[in-house]
């Protein structure tokens, strides 16, 4: 908010490019407004109709009181008024319901649409995307900011119209009665305005801090709670205390400061209220005593001053609604206007390849923003077979998977997928031929069938039972309350890391892909499994490619040729046996195998 | 302002009239005595103050303004003395308001505090047991909307309560005395009134939950989503992420459009009940003054009191509402602080010297009475002995260490360290002595060495020694800031495989008497796990370790191999005895040699 304020301030040049991203920012929205502009408008209608009436209800007061002081009022007159009042009423209910149905219903239609837009867009971000955006910064944007725009396109919109007219309106009335009166009631109001600009500015930036602590709080209570485990064998039970506490005290402590400006603020606005009709009594008062307007007037009078209270209270939130709205619209903007960075020039529509060799050609990568290349010069063939690879914690293994799988751009000429650049590859098409197991087996909170499913809806239950044997968790299934139907999560069944792993396999199996990469995706799996799943991996891929990360020597013999890695370069290369005089993997095998003899 | 409906629980809706609920509440409360007679005293004022307001308009009009016999000037001077009287009680409620609302903010605050600190301290302190029956979430609730809910009803409640209701009673005071007919009629729209605003409530609280878990799923949703994009796009499921997502989306949008609808329907309602109830006031009130039974200035006034009169009953009836949902939290909560653990926790009159000879004998234990994990298991382990757990998941390894962590209490039979009773140790003594090293990691956010030293006290030295026989120094060296570099959210991220190089040095530095290790080696390289595994035989050699591992490589070196199945011990001995029998265990060994492929 405050930035935006500042663009406005700042000299020629900054300003034009400011406004030029508002421009931009509002792009989102306005072909919304456009779709809708019937339903803006009957809403507007609507508003304008109610405040009409609202104004017009004191003068039939007037009339009354005006009435019984001249002593013209008989009861039938003053009947007829009342019902008048009651029907008018009647039609300011009905026209609210229309305007708050119109316009705030608009406003809700809107948010749904960006957001759905906001997750369109980020699902065909790539990893530098997410490396740069956190999962907390899009669930924020995607609750936070569109808040903001629903609240300033809705209510703020709303009230801003409702404000603009009803003071004009009011305002109008109260000069008929006296030009003079209106000046002296009016002469405290823009005091409110800037203040409840001031202070409900400062009540939103203390209220989000609330909430932010709010939330750290239900964080630190949750963490505890999930790993109560570990905080009981570490008798960690004081320090957590401690830390509760802590925060439990900052966010009273920024509790207190919101109540500080709450407690200003709405006594502020039926101060400065009263002030106006204190002067309108003095004022008015001494007017009706020379006879300058009716008592009539003066009671008519102070009814318009009261009404003004709310629209002139609403300025000061109006701006700050709006502000906020179009910060937030700029943030969202930001974000849309991310582009992928990983090139994907298709060329001619290829058909579907039987079999995949990848060939690295000097392949280096490193990560955005980091000095260190992760992989350097890299040459090396993955034709159909058994790749395996290995290497220490950060020597580049996990990368290298993920730029074959393109998650990472890489440089021209540097990786070929069938003798083609895949810089000249649509993305979808490499990724259709790769099935991958990674690393943290991610899993939904679904139904285990629907996970397995999850590459290959159309798969028959023979298909799945088929791929889950072969990842040798279909025996673990049927054993689970509910088999290929129970729910995994929190509020379904538990699986140990190595069942995970295995059903992350079974997924990546039913594809029945080309090519499948597991990025260190079998480690969980205990020993009697892992033969199984060995051989459910080699029978299932048959003459296609298969590159396999791994510490564990008994997978690693099952593959045709292993790569050692070392800090991103290949630091050896060979079968089983040739790579035993390496002196990284024979530390590996010997440790591995010494109790074989 | 602020969620205004509370928060509720499913068919859950407090009773109000629970004095023993309100009884204990108020004990809370004790400390807050006079600060609370002071805010009540405070509502007395503004109550008074803001009904003197109409009063002296009425007064000015009726005393000086109709007054057309009296002389200009006296007439000009009498207002001149109303407007002082009228500034100076505007003030007063301005200053009156403002220490009111932050003086119950900050009483409230500070109960709620209190409860909120008693109760987590209460749920760490409980066994594992109930946190098995209990989800995460739920527990979280309790800490956090619950206790809200409460505090909405201490400080927004409290204020209406004593304000609006206040201000009603003399607002009907006042209109009594000046026409007792007209205020008669006027009673008939209390219960109208508050019954409309509760049927609002009700529904606004019903769609206000709909609305609240439609949100929910739509950022669980969105986090699953963010967290399994990876997956997403390389099965190339993005239609699917998204159609599930604007199903979600539309959803939320037609509750949010009930929602408008049952708003724009009650909203105007109150509004429509003040212009009706002005008609009526104008209509019989003004025949009432040309009845001569009421001054004009009486009916004005009489207009303008009705402005003051809806807007409290609207509040009051509304907050009833909060009121009942924070009583449904209070009973929540003092249930959970009603429960007791388990296990309870000896004190140490006489520190025991405790070394590592661990005995379990006759262990009978299950998580749930149906289904028993031991039944009768006996097992001895040497004081410095190192001792390898084998088995197939289920075979109750994890169990057995956590009754030795006395995460649990067995159902019968006893776990004795050198011949003490567990259950006769201080907690953190025993868990002290026994240290447990996990698979999964628990990373506080601060540095490295926060982490490693945890509640100890840091001895440099100790640790410097730690890091140099473990081989780690390496593994810090690679930090960007050594010891010192920040870890947890927000900071650097380590891999799982230096998360538990982390958690054993933690374990490490707290001199444990027993090492036990479950599964703690899974994700670190083999090069390192070498190293650990030197380091721990070295520098362990004295101390009684129980380990737990997939890998049977990592099991050789220790004095005794234990297999186990289905809760029971089927074989032990050296590697070298089992392997020399056609044991379960030479059938693994063989398993994880045997190699299909060659």
């Amino acid at each position: 908010m405050m930035r935006f304020k500042e663009q406005n301030n700042d000299p020629q040049g900054t300003t034009h490019e400011g406004q030029s991203s508002i421009r931009e920012a509002l792009g989102i929205i306005t072909p919304l407004f456009l779709r809708h502009k019937k339903r803006l408008l009957a809403g507007f209608i609507a508003v304008i109709v109610v405040d009409l009436l609202q104004l017009i209800i004191p003068r039939f007061i007037k009339q009354g009181v005006d009435s019984l002081a001249q002593e013209g009022a008989t009861e039938h007159s003053l009947f007829i008024l009342a019902v008048t009042i009651f029907i008018a009423a009647c039609i300011v209910a009905g026209f609210r319901f229309f305007w708050r149905y119109l316009l705030i219903g608009f406003s809700r239609i809107l948010e749904k649409s960006v957001r759905d837009q906001l997750f369109r867009h980020i699902l065909a971000m790539d990893q530098q995307f997410f490396g740069r955006w956190t999962t907390g910064d899009l669930i924020a944007h995607s609750s936070n900011d569109l808040n903001a725009i629903q609240m300033a396109c809705g209510m703020g919109l709303v009230a801003a119209s409702d404000a603009v007219f009803m003071s004009v309106a009011a305002i109008c009335f109260m000069v008929a009665i006296s030009g003079e009166l209106t000046l002296y009631a009016l002469f405290p109001m823009p005091f409110l305005a800037l203040s409840t600009k001031y202070l409900s500015g400062h009540l939103h930036r203390r209220f989000n801090k609330v909430q932010e602590q709010f939330s750290q709080l239900t964080e630190f209570a949750r963490n505890t709670i999930v790993s109560i485990r570990l905080i009981k064998a570490y008798t960690l039970e004081k320090l957590q205390n401690k830390q509760f506490d802590q925060l439990g005290r900052e966010y009273v402590r920024s509790n207190l400061r919101v109540a500080l400006i709450q407690g200003t603020m709405f006594p502020t606005a039926t101060f400065v209220g009263n002030i106006g009709m204190l002067l309108v009594l003095y004022k008015g008062g001494t007017m009706v005593v020379n006879q300058q307007i009716s008592l009539g007037d003066f009671v008519a009078f102070t009814t318009y001053l009261s009404l003004l209270i709310w629209p002139i209270m609403a300025v000061g939130w109006v701006t700050n609604v709006a502000q906020r709205g179009l910060t937030s619209l700029q943030r969202i903007q930001r974000l849309l206007s991310e582009q992928p960075k990983v090139k994907c020039q298709p060329q001619a529509d290829l058909p579907e390849a039987d079999q995949i060799t990848f060939h690295c050609r000097n392949l280096s990568f490193t990560y955005p923003g980091e000095a260190r290349q992760v992989l350097e010069n890299v040459t090396l063939d993955i034709t159909p077979g058994i790749l395996g690879i290995t290497g220490r914690t950060g020597s580049g293994k996990s990368t290298l998977c993920k730029v074959l799988l393109r998650m990472y751009p890489v440089g021209d000429g540097m990786l070929n997928l069938n003798e083609i650049d895949v810089n000249d590859l649509d993305i979808k098409y490499v990724r259709n031929h790769i099935a991958y197991v990674a690393q943290e087996p991610i899993l939904f909170s679904h139904s285990i069938s629907e996970n397995i499913t999850f590459g290959r809806q159309d798969a028959t239950d023979e298909d799945v039972y088929k791929a889950a044997r072969a990842a040798a968790i279909h025996e673990d299934i049927l054993r689970l309350p509910g088999g290929y139907d129970a729910v995994i999560g929190e509020r379904g069944v538990k699986l140990s890391g190595g069942q995970r792993q295995r059903l992350a396999l079974a997924r990546a199996l039913l594809c029945d892909r080309p090519m499948l990469v597991i990025d260190d995706g079998l480690n969980a799996i205990d020993v009697e499994t892992e033969q199984q799943v060995l051989l459910g991996i080699h029978s299932a891929f048959q003459n296609k490619t298969v590159v396999i990360v791994s510490h564990r020597v008994n997978v690693l013999e099952t593959a045709d040729c292993i790569v050692v890695m070392e800090n991103g370069k290949i630091a050896a290369q060979g079968t089983h046996d040739e790579l035993l005089a390496q002196p990284l993997y024979k530390v590996m095998v010997s440790k591995q195998q010494n109790n074989a003899r | 302002m602020r969620g205004s409906f509370g928060y509720t629980e499913k068919g859950e809706e407090g009773r109000v009239n629970d004095f023993g609920l309100w009884r204990r509440i108020l004990t809370y409360c004790r400390r807050y005595k006079i600060p609370l007679a002071v805010a009540v005293l405070l509502s007395f004022v503004v109550t008074f103050c803001s009904l003197m307001l109409p009063r002296i308009m009425q007064e000015g009009i009726d005393g000086y303004m109709a007054q057309s016999h009296l002389e200009i000037s006296a007439r000009i001077l009498g207002l001149q003395h109303l407007a002082v009287v009228y500034g100076v009680l505007v003030c007063c409620i301005f200053l009156t308001n403002f220490v009111q609302i932050v003086l119950l903010e900050w009483i409230g605050q500070s109960v709620m505090h209190k409860l909120r600190k008693q109760l987590f301290d209460h749920l760490v302190h409980l066994d594992l047991a109930f946190f098995n029956e209990h989800r995460a979430g739920q527990l979280v609730t309790r800490l956090t909307n619950d206790i809200q809910n409460m505090h909405e009803m201490f400080t927004s409640v409290m204020v209406t309560l004593f304000n609006d209701a206040l201000k009603l009673v003399g607002i009907f005071c006042l209109l009594y005395l000046m026409n007792a007919r007209l205020a008669l009629l006027m009673t008939l729209f209390v219960p109208l009134a508050f019954f409309i605003t509760r049927q609002f409530a009700h529904y606004a609280r019903k769609v206000f939950r709909q609305i609240r878990s439609q949100l929910a799923k739509i950022n669980s949703f969105l986090a699953e989503a963010l967290q399994a994009i990876d997956i997403i796009q390389l099965f190339g499921r993005h239609d699917w992420a998204e159609k599930t997502y604007t199903d979600l989306t539309d959803e939320y949008l037609q509750r949010n459009l009930k929602q408008v609808s049952i708003f724009g329907f009650f909203m105007p309602l109150t509004e429509l009940m003040s212009s009706g109830a002005v008609a009526l006031i104008l209509w019989y009130g003004g025949g009432e003054v040309l009845r001569s039974r009421l001054s004009l200035g009486e009916l004005v006034a009489f207009l303008s009191y009705m402005r003051l009169f809806f807007q409290p009953l609207r509040e009051l009836s509304q907050k009833y509402s909060i009121v009942q949902s924070a009583m449904a939290s209070a009973e929540r909560i003092f249930h959970l602080l009603d429960t007791k653990s388990h296990l309870h926790f000896p004190v140490w009159k006489q520190a025991v010297a405790l070394d590592g000879d661990v005995n379990f004998s006759g262990i009978v234990f299950g998580y749930s009475a149906s289904k028993l994990v031991f039944n009768g298991l006996d097992l001895h382990i040497k004081k410095g002995e190192s001792v390898a757990l084998v088995g197939s998941t289920g075979a109750g390894k994890t169990t057995l260490i956590q009754l030795l962590a006395r995460f649990y209490d067995p159902h019968a039979g006893n776990i004795t360290l050198n011949d003490v009773d567990i259950r006769t140790i201080p907690l953190p003594i025993l868990r002290q002595t026994v240290g447990l090293i996990m698979q999964d990691i628990f990373i506080l956010p601060g540095t490295v060495q926060e982490n490693i030293i945890l509640d100890q006290p840091l001895d440099k030295e100790k640790l410097d020694r730690i890091l140099q026989q473990t081989g780690l120094e390496v593994f810090i060296g690679r930090l960007s800031n050594g010891l010192q570099t920040q870890i947890g959210e927000g900071f650097s991220e380590l891999s799982v495989g230096e998360k538990q190089l982390l958690s054993f040095v933690r374990a490490l530095y707290r001199d444990p008497v027993i090492l036990v290790l479950d599964e703690a080696t899974a994700s670190i390289d083999t090069e390192s796990e070498n190293l650990l595994e030197e380091a721990v035989a070295a520098g362990f050699s004295n101390k009684t370790s129980l380990i737990i591992a997939h890998r049977l490589s990592t099991v050789r070196r220790v004095d005794r191999i234990v297999v186990m199945d289905q809760g029971r011990i089927v074989e032990q001995g050296s590697h070298e005895e089992l392997m020399s029998t056609d044991s379960l265990y030479s059938n693994l060994v063989t398993l994880d040699l045997k190699n299909s492929m060659k």
